[in-house]
Order: C-alpha cells, then structure tokens, then sequence
C-alpha cells in the first residue's frame, strides 16, 4: 500500500483530465452510494466502472495489483463471513463495494498529481483562511502522505536491525528506535521546510523587540527628574520644592531605551 | 556579504557551548568548511541560513539580520543537506521543485514549466514525472539541488552534500557545485573538494582554528587530527 504514494503517471485520459475537485466529490459520491445500497447488481456495475476507470488511467502494475491482492483478501474474508452466515446476496455486495472504492481511489491516484491535490485542499480550506492558513494546511497535507512511507520504511529498518540482534522477539527493540528515528526525520523535514522558505512568506517578520519598559526604573527616574528640576528651579526661581514632589511621574519621562549594561545577547 | 560578527550558538538546555563567538566575513564564492565531526561546522553553515540562530551576536547577509529577516535571509541563501531524503517533500520530481516555486511563480502551468526546465538544466530531464523514491542518492540530491537553484539564490550553503553518493555522483554533484555561478558554501570532509575552495575554514572544538589559504587549511587539519605539533592558528 506504501509504494501508492507517488503513484501519479502523466496521462491524456478523461479523469488525468478532470478536476481534483470533481475527483474527490466522485469518489465520496462512489461511497456513500455503495454504503445505501444493497443490491448486489448495481454494487457489481459500480464495481465494473471503476475498474475500467482505473485502467483507463495505465497505473503502474506491479504497485496497483499489490494493493489490489491486499483490497482482494479483505474482501475475500468478508464475503467468506457473510456466506458462512448464509447472506450470499450480502457477500457480493461488500466485497463489490470494497473492489469499487479501492479501484477508484487507486484510479484518483493515478491520475492526479499531488500539487493538484494539494491546491484542493489549499482552496477547501481558503473560507477559514483567519484560522486556518490555506498554504499551510494543503502542506500538512502533502507532508502526512510523504511521512507515510518514510516512517514505514524506519519501522521496517528497526525490525531488521532487531532481527540482526537476535531480538525479534522483542517489541522495545523495534518500537524505541523506530519512533525515535520517525521523530528525527519529523525534524529533518521541519528543517529543510524552513531552509527552503516553504510556508514562510504568510509568517511577518520578527520586528525589534521593544524594550521592555521598566516601571520602577521610570518612577525612579522621574523622581530623580523632578529632584534635579527642583533643585534647578530652587536655584533660579522661588518656586517650591513641593510642586514637584507632588507631580505624579509623567510618561513623556523617557525610558530606557537600551538594554541593561551587561546584556549584549541579540536573540 | 556574509557577516558573523562574535555570533556564538550554546545548547539550550546544557548551555554547553556549541560555537564560540565567531567573526567572519565572507565574500569568496568558493569557500569550504572542513573539520572533525561534531566540531561545529554544520552549526556554522546552518547561521547563514537562520537554521540556527546565533544565541549571542548576529549573522547577516547582505545586511539582512538572520533573526530578524530570517524570511528574507532564506531568499537569498539556498540550503542542501547531506541527506536529500528528508529535503524532498512531494512525490514526483517536478511536484517537489514546483512547491519551492509556489512563493515566486503564481501561475501554476508556468510553474511547472519553471519546475521542467530546472530539471532539464541540472540534468533531470525526463524525470519529472518519477517518484522521488524511484529515483538513485545521486538524482536525489540533483533533485534537491534543483528546488534549491529554482527561486534563484545568491548563495547556496551545501552541508556534506556528497557524503552519502558514491563515487561517480560525488564527483559529478562536486563539478556542478563548483561550477554554479553564485556563492557556494560548501561543508565537506572531502578534502580534494576542499583544496580546490577559494578559502578554506578548518572548525575545531566550536571555533574557527583556520581560516585561510585551502592549501594550508587542509595541512592545518591534517597535522590537527593525526596529533602533530601545529602552527598558532590564523584566526
């Protein structure tokens, strides 16, 4: 199922054609319709349109029949359920149904590229645009399916490196290094999201900090204002000292504007 | 111009100090970044892209506070990583350098066009509907070169990107490196590739213990990890 991503081939077919929008509304369509209903005949021409949609698309065939033989035997033991219950009819109702959902999705794979993808969901998400970045989230979006096959592939490297320890047997020798390494390759992906400018340009830039402002610094220094004034004054007029002792410490008393001596650190 | 001025990095939470306060101009286009491994190099490399942030003094370029214009730093200043893996995002080749192309080109059938003829320029051509999983290290690092020289930087910082090729793709990877008509930054153990830099910083232990002709650079780092007496560095 993890070599699907990625699957897309180029095409002229109808559905290379179609929109990923109209894709992705065919497909919900296909499985709420599957889901009403019950009759196995239009459960199986569903089934025979979808699979002539996905071969109409040329997948590649290696990858669409393993996802295929996966679809088959869950299929297979569903209808062997239902027939074990006697419900023939029932049988090949879901096991039409799930062949006709997986053709389809495989078909939509093939034939949309992610960006096409990735721009559906950009303009699904555009009405709550003030929550919810658009750019960002169709990029979360291709980023799930990207880390899908990576974070297999880091699962499947840590059961083999247990193997060659001799501890298969061992759930912790699989489970720490896999999610450990899944979690450095989230990182890696972070990093090289940001080396490469993605999803950067809605972010405003960081402003200069303003310096904090330090209130009992500024009723100290305009005490110290009012004290100096005061003296000046009481030097060169006969005002009292009390009209500045009782001046309530105005704003327009400057702060301090640069940082505190010793603090030279720019972060 | 690439500037550190007493930028220095420490770990945030040990504190331990990861890179002493640097000063450096860099002005060169070829300029290589060779030293043992966990000295600092990458740290040094990733202060020009704002990857890293300096903890005490600043970095810029061209004028441009990586703190503060990180955004606008990143413009100029293309990164490729020693793994290409974890820089390829989208599954095709040409998907992955139209996502770099998103924030320039607005129109999408021009993007892809911008997005082919980059990968027909690096030597992709024809790969451009290829899964990235389908394609060999060496087309994959191509690839991340690719998105990288497609929003047209000025710079381009390259973190080991030969480590992982083997020999045909690292001496091709290399060439065209060398061969890039902008700033290239590149962080290497090959020493071959080093030499041929216009100059040559050798990091030891967080801090620039070379920083001068490439020739003398390498001897410098040689005499430096086989423990021979070496001369009082240049910087």
């Amino acid at each position: 199922m993890i070599s699907l991503l990625g699957i897309y081939r180029p095409g002229t077919t109808p559905l290379h054609k179609a929109s990923a929008g109209l894709k992705s509304l065919m497909l919900l369509l296909t499985v709420i319709v599957t889901m009403m209903v019950d009759d196995p005949v239009t459960s199986v021409g569903i089934m025979c349109a979808c699979l002539l949609l996905l071969v109409s698309t040329a997948p590649p065939a290696k990858a669409t029949l393993r996802a295929m033989g996966i679809i088959m035997v869950v299929a297979v033991l569903t209808v062997s359920f239902q027939l074990w219950r006697g419900e023939v009819e029932r049988a090949i109702d879901v096991a039409a149904d799930l062949t006709a959902i997986a053709a389809l999705a495989l078909a939509i794979s093939c034939s949309t590229p992610m960006e096409s993808m990735l721009d559906l969901v950009s303009r699904m998400v555009r009405p709550f645009g003030r929550i919810l970045p658009p750019e960002t989230i169709g990029l979360m979006f291709a980023l799930t399916l990207r880390a899908i096959p990576e974070a297999a592939r880091i699962f499947i490297d840590a059961r083999t490196a247990a193997r060659a320890r001799g501890l298969e047997r061992d759930p912790r020798a699989v489970l720490i290094p896999g999610a450990t390494r899944t979690v450095g390759f989230a990182l890696q992906l972070g990093q090289a999201l940001h080396a490469r400018g993605i999803a950067e340009e809605a972010k405003p830039e960081r402003t200069e900090k303003k310096p904090r402002r330090d209130r009992r610094s500024e009723k100290a220094a305009a005490k110290e204002h009012a004290a100096a004034q005061a003296t000046a004054d009481a030097e060169t007029s006969e005002t009292p000292l009390v009209t500045y002792s009782t001046t309530k410490p105005a704003n327009d008393v400057a702060g301090p504007t640069t940082a505190p001596e010793g603090n030279t650190s720019a972060s | 111009m690439i500037e550190f001025k007493a930028a220095a990095v420490t770990a945030p939470d040990s504190g331990v100090s990861i890179l002493e306060p640097t000063t450096l101009t860099l002005t060169e286009e070829r300029i290589s970044i060779i030293g043992a491994n966990g000295s600092g190099k990458s740290t040094l490399a990733r202060l020009i892209n704002g990857l890293v942030l300096p903890i005490t003094g600043t970095v810029e370029v061209d004028g441009l506070d990586t703190v503060k214009q990180g955004a606008k730093v990143r413009r100029k200043v293309g990164y490729l990583f020693t793994d290409p893996t974890s820089q390829l995002i989208m599954p095709t080749a040409v998907e992955d350098v139209t996502l770099s192309l998103r924030r320039i080109i607005d129109d999408k059938s021009e993007r892809t066009e911008a997005a082919l003829t980059a990968l027909e320029e690096i030597g992709l051509g024809g790969k451009g509907d290829v899964s990235v999983n389908a394609l060999s290290g060496g087309q994959r690092q191509l690839l991340a070169l690719a998105g990288v020289l497609a929003v047209t930087p000025e710079v381009i910082v390259a973190d080991e990107p030969t480590t992982l090729l083997d020999l045909r793709w690292r001496a091709h990877v290399g060439a065209l490196l060398r061969t890039l008509p902008l700033q290239v930054i590149e962080v290497t153990h090959d020493l071959d590739a080093a030499s041929r830099a216009h100059r040559t910083i050798v990091i030891d232990s967080g801090a620039v213990a070379f920083d001068g002709d490439p020739a003398e650079a390498v001897k410098f780092y040689r005499d430096l990890m086989f423990g021979r007496p070496t001369r009082t560095a240049d910087a």
